[in-house]
């Protein structure tokens, strides 16, 4: 689920694109110098991992997983939703360079949300893990998709069919990622726990 | 205008739309994929400056002022509304990719990979644009709730136009110099280093992961695993991608320790020097001004579409 270049009116383009350079500049400011390589690590991580597709009737989705991004990086996740995005537009262009700022608000304010969510959910048994990372996987897709259809509308009367077709054709994702992300997060709750604490990943 | 077509006029335009774009489409797929095997998903990814060194005018533009030429010039034609500037922006994006004289396969490879969303915005929007008065709507027979709006398609067709031309232009932008000198480039133009040193690494990074995630991906596939809609697939996709974050991490963390035992203080050494000429700064000059055309002419309004 991307934007592309040349759908969103200018004023909304510019508009997303300083609230996310403003997102990214508090992201930074907040995370100390030692953090950037691990949240590099993340980054590039789940960037791969979103190159896996998975069959979904005739067609395939591939995933996108904004919560487990928040769950691993809580206030930073913002920063690397930006720096994966623009690597997507670098490398093979999903959504565009003009579009970059809007596509960062649509993955990073959920993922910003998620993280937190996570760490007020997430108690200290493993089932209770893997329900707070069910709701955040599923819930992170929700809020992109609604994100997506309320820029979409932004765009003017002539885009409320697409938003409606976008937010429709997402549903089947919810529970695709919700299902991978419980148990993602369950597997990181058995084999590295500590990985999940938020705030970055602290070694 | 109401125009209600006959079966043998609905089905002769909708051929004659659609069957030149699946053409297109499949031969943009038989280019991109030539010699892949179908069905594996497709996990290759090129690094982004596998061509940086070349001869081009543009890999002899000076980074500082591409990235500002070629930028205003994107988003000058992100913001056209009119179709035919649309297409004189996507001729000017296609004539530049084909100038820095790299293979054209990268390029191809971003217009199919969007190609998804637009053909979906390509369908949609006729039959879903809001009604203006005085404009040309076309009535498929066994279709009479549902006009198709002529104003829609030539607005789908302008926002295809558009995102084409801007991603057309990511090859002349990013692929005609090391990503090293562009990222100190975008430092010299205030991008705090940090985020260029991010980039960097996830750019390195993510070749490292792929190769493992290809890996792993083998050997579940040695074992028996298919990927199917159902909780098993769910659960063994999780564990895998959570066995991908572990490995990421300690072998990073390696990466990380040793490169602070070579004196890593958390910047890179760049060797790049910028000096901008004179035809530097007139190829950005006249970048700008392309755009700065494009766009005065949209506000004119002086073409009928």
């Amino acid at each position: 689920m991307h934007i592309s270049d040349g759908v969103l009116p200018m004023s909304v383009t510019l508009a997303s694109a300083v609230v996310s350079l403003a997102g990214v500049a508090l992201s930074l400011r907040r995370v100390r110098n030692e953090e950037l390589p691990k949240i590099a690590v993340v980054t590039s991580s789940f960037f791969v991992a979103s190159l896996v597709h998975l069959p979904f009737g005739p067609t395939s989705v591939h995933l996108i997983l904004p919560g487990v991004v928040g769950a691993l990086l809580g206030p930073a996740s913002f920063l690397s939703i930006a720096l994966g995005l623009f690597l997507q537009s670098l490398l093979f262009q999903f959504g565009g360079l003009t579009a970059l700022g809007a596509n960062t608000l649509m993955m990073g304010l959920p993922a910003l949300l998620c993280g937190l969510l996570f760490q007020t959910l997430r108690g200290t048994t493993l089932v209770r893990h893997g329900i707070a990372g069910a709701v955040c996987g599923g819930l992170g897709t929700l809020l992109a998709a609604l994100i997506l259809a309320a820029l979409l509308a932004l765009a003017g009367e002539d885009f409320f069919g697409v938003a409606k077709i976008a937010l429709l054709a997402h549903i089947p994702v919810f529970f695709i990622e919700a299902g991978v992300s419980a148990f993602a997060v369950t597997f990181l709750f058995r084999v590295k726990p500590e990985l999940l604490a938020g705030g970055g990943p602290g070694r | 205008m109401e125009i209600h077509l006959s079966w043998v006029q609905a089905l002769g335009g909708t051929l004659a739309v659609a069957l030149p774009l699946a053409l297109a489409l499949f031969l943009l797929r038989r280019f991109v994929r030539a010699g892949r095997r179908d069905g594996e998903s497709d996990w290759t990814v090129s690094a982004v400056d596998d061509h940086g060194h070349g001869s081009s005018s543009f890999h002899r533009w000076d980074a500082r002022c591409k990235l500002i030429g070629l930028l205003l010039f994107a988003f000058a034609a992100a913001a056209l509304s009119s179709l035919a500037l649309a297409l004189a922006a996507l001729a000017i994006s296609l004539a530049a990719a084909l100038a820095c004289r790299i293979p054209m396969r990268g390029a191809l490879r971003r217009l199919l990979a969007m190609s998804g969303f637009l053909l979906m915005l390509l369908l949609v929007i006729p039959f879903t644009a809001a009604s203006r008065p005085g404009e040309t709507l076309l009535y498929f027979p066994g279709l009479p709730g549902l006009p198709f709006h002529v104003g829609g398609l030539l607005l789908a067709l302008t926002i295809v136009c558009k995102a084409s031309a801007v991603a057309l232009l990511m090859e002349p932008l990013f692929a005609t110099a090391p990503l090293t000198v562009t990222l100190a480039a975008c430092a010299r133009l205030g991008v705090p280093e940090s985020l260029g040193r991010m980039v960097l690494l996830c750019h390195r990074y993510i070749f490292v992961f792929l190769h493992e995630m290809s890996r792993m991906y083998r050997s579940m596939r040695v074992r028996g695993f298919v990927p199917a809609t159902d909780l098993a697939t769910a659960n063994a996709v999780g564990n895998f991608l959570g066995m991908l974050f572990v490995r990421s991490f300690e072998r990073t963390g390696r990466v990380y320790e040793a490169m602070l035992c070579r004196g890593y203080r958390g910047t890179f050494p760049s060797s790049a020097t910028f000096t901008a000429t004179a035809s530097d700064y007139a190829k950005t000059f006249c970048w700008v001004m392309l755009g700065a055309a494009l766009i005065t002419l949209d506000l004119l309004r002086l073409l009928p579409w």
